[in-house]
């Protein structure tokens, strides 16, 4: 394994162009671990920089959406449910657990099932937030039959329309793209062929292993030293072209695309995936009328830039001095897959 | 959130399974999967409580070793 590393290594650095700066963007929290824990920056070329994106869905939900939650658990009538991560995100009234109400943790949206099956005297609401990994299991937990009084408050987002935001911007300027693997598994690979057809980057998907990240590295500096722009696949053995079809369907039947609001970044047309007006008595935000809150920033916290590969967590004046992942100030410190919470516990040694 | 672990299905009551790794058992949803796809015995990646996709032995086995180290790390951080 070492050997392999070393010589994929050697290869990258022999294909990587040496007059200008390469910027490879990777869409996946749990890829950004892999970099950092493992070190994959250090052992790139100067002029090769491994970029994290958006791809901590706990740092996009919008501060309205988690203020509305925070909101749900005081009612009396309510249990709010959602992941751990989210429960000490920050707003400006603070975090789900910090406000003290009624919360529970789960790891899978059918344990959101037995929670209402025992509190049948209260609503459930259901936070489901993150992106199509996760959106695809809720709309699997409401496929197989969710007693009434389970609501969803949905904070649900879509990769590819982020991506394709970052296209459009051009301070972001990345060459290519690391598309997250288990998404891909949900959404396809073809699912980002936008990016070379329209945009010409190179978009390959990986896995989460450390050699896997980095034949998925070398893969993209062939194309760019051989100027092509194709998707290419090295995480075969869970990834298909056309993803999970029926996970796709059951998305698509109690969900639509739509406009959804990103935290730091505001709304996005098509970007996330709202409930369906037909299944809207289940839709926590039409039952309970939830309103949507203006965004108050926190003052000097650069997350908004950071999912957007416009900044690195270590250009924040806050990272680890006033903003620790004891003490977050903001969104991604919080999350295991926040860029700055991996820097904080991994990176801090980095280039 | 978006970590994928590798199990073996042992038990299938559908949509529902109880799906095995490392001698650890967890019931499972396998709504995302057709139920005539999935057998007792099958290999599926697992997220949030999901089957999301089957895969094959050996690449459970590759992912698992990778994982290891990681899922060890994250636990230590989730009870801090």
């Amino acid at each position: 394994m070492k050997e392999k590393v070393k010589e994929i290594v050697q290869a990258i650095k022999k294909l990587t162009p040496k007059k200008r700066k390469i910027k490879i963007m990777n869409v996946c929290g749990s890829h950004e671990h892999t970099i950092t824990y493992y070190g994959l920056r250090s052992l790139m070329p100067e002029n090769l920089e491994l970029v994290p994106g958006p791809g901590c869905p706990v740092c996009v939900c919008s501060e309205s959406d988690v203020i509305n939650a925070i909101e749900l658990s005081k009612r009396p009538d309510t249990i709010l449910v959602t992941y751990g991560d989210m429960l000490r995100v920050p707003t400006r009234i603070g975090s789900i657990r910090s406000n003290g109400g009624n919360y529970r943790m789960v790891t899978a949206p059918h344990e959101v099932i037995k929670i209402a099956e025992e509190n049948q005297n209260k609503l459930v609401v259901f936070f489901s937030i993150g992106f199509e990994t996760t959106t695809a299991p809720t709309a699997a937990m409401i496929e197989a039959g969710i007693p009434e009084n389970v609501k969803i408050l949905t904070s649900q987002k879509l990769t590819p329309e982020i991506m394709e935001v970052l296209m459009n911007d051009s301070k972001v300027g990345v060459d290519a793209f690391i598309a997250p693997g288990h998404v891909s598994a949900i959404v396809g690979s073809n699912a980002w062929r936008i990016f070379p057809e329209k945009y010409g980057i190179p978009t390959v998907v990986a896995g989460f292993e450390p050699q896997n990240l980095l034949l998925a590295i070398l893969r993209i500096l062939y194309q760019i030293a051989e100027g092509r722009a194709e998707i290419e696949n090295v995480y075969r053995g869970v990834v298909k072209p056309e993803g999970n079809r029926k996970a796709q369907g059951l998305m698509y039947k109690y969900f639509y695309k739509t406009a959804v609001n990103w935290r730091g970044i505001g709304y996005i047309p098509n970007s996330g995936l709202e409930i369906r007006p037909e299944y809207s008595e289940i839709d926590a935000k039409v039952f309970f009328e939830l309103p949507e809150i203006e965004e108050e920033k926190v003052p000097g916290c650069i997350c908004d830039r950071i999912v957007l590969g416009k900044a690195y967590p270590n250009e924040c004046k806050l990272f680890s001095v006033a903003c620790t992942p004891r003490n977050p100030k903001g969104p991604c410190m919080v999350s295991v897959e926040g860029a700055c919470n991996i820097w904080y516990r991994f990176g801090r040694n980095e280039r | 959130m978006c970590v994928g672990v590798p199990m073996k299905i042992v038990e299938i009551d559908y949509p529902m399974a109880v799906a095995e790794a490392k001698g650890v058992r967890r019931t499972i949803s396998l709504m995302l999967l057709p139920e005539n796809e999935v057998r007792v015995g099958d290999y599926v990646m697992v997220h949030v409580g999901n089957a999301i996709e089957k895969i094959d032995r050996e690449a459970a086995d590759e992912i698992w070793k990778a994982l290891d180290e990681v899922l060890e790390v994250l636990d230590r951080e989730e009870e801090d």
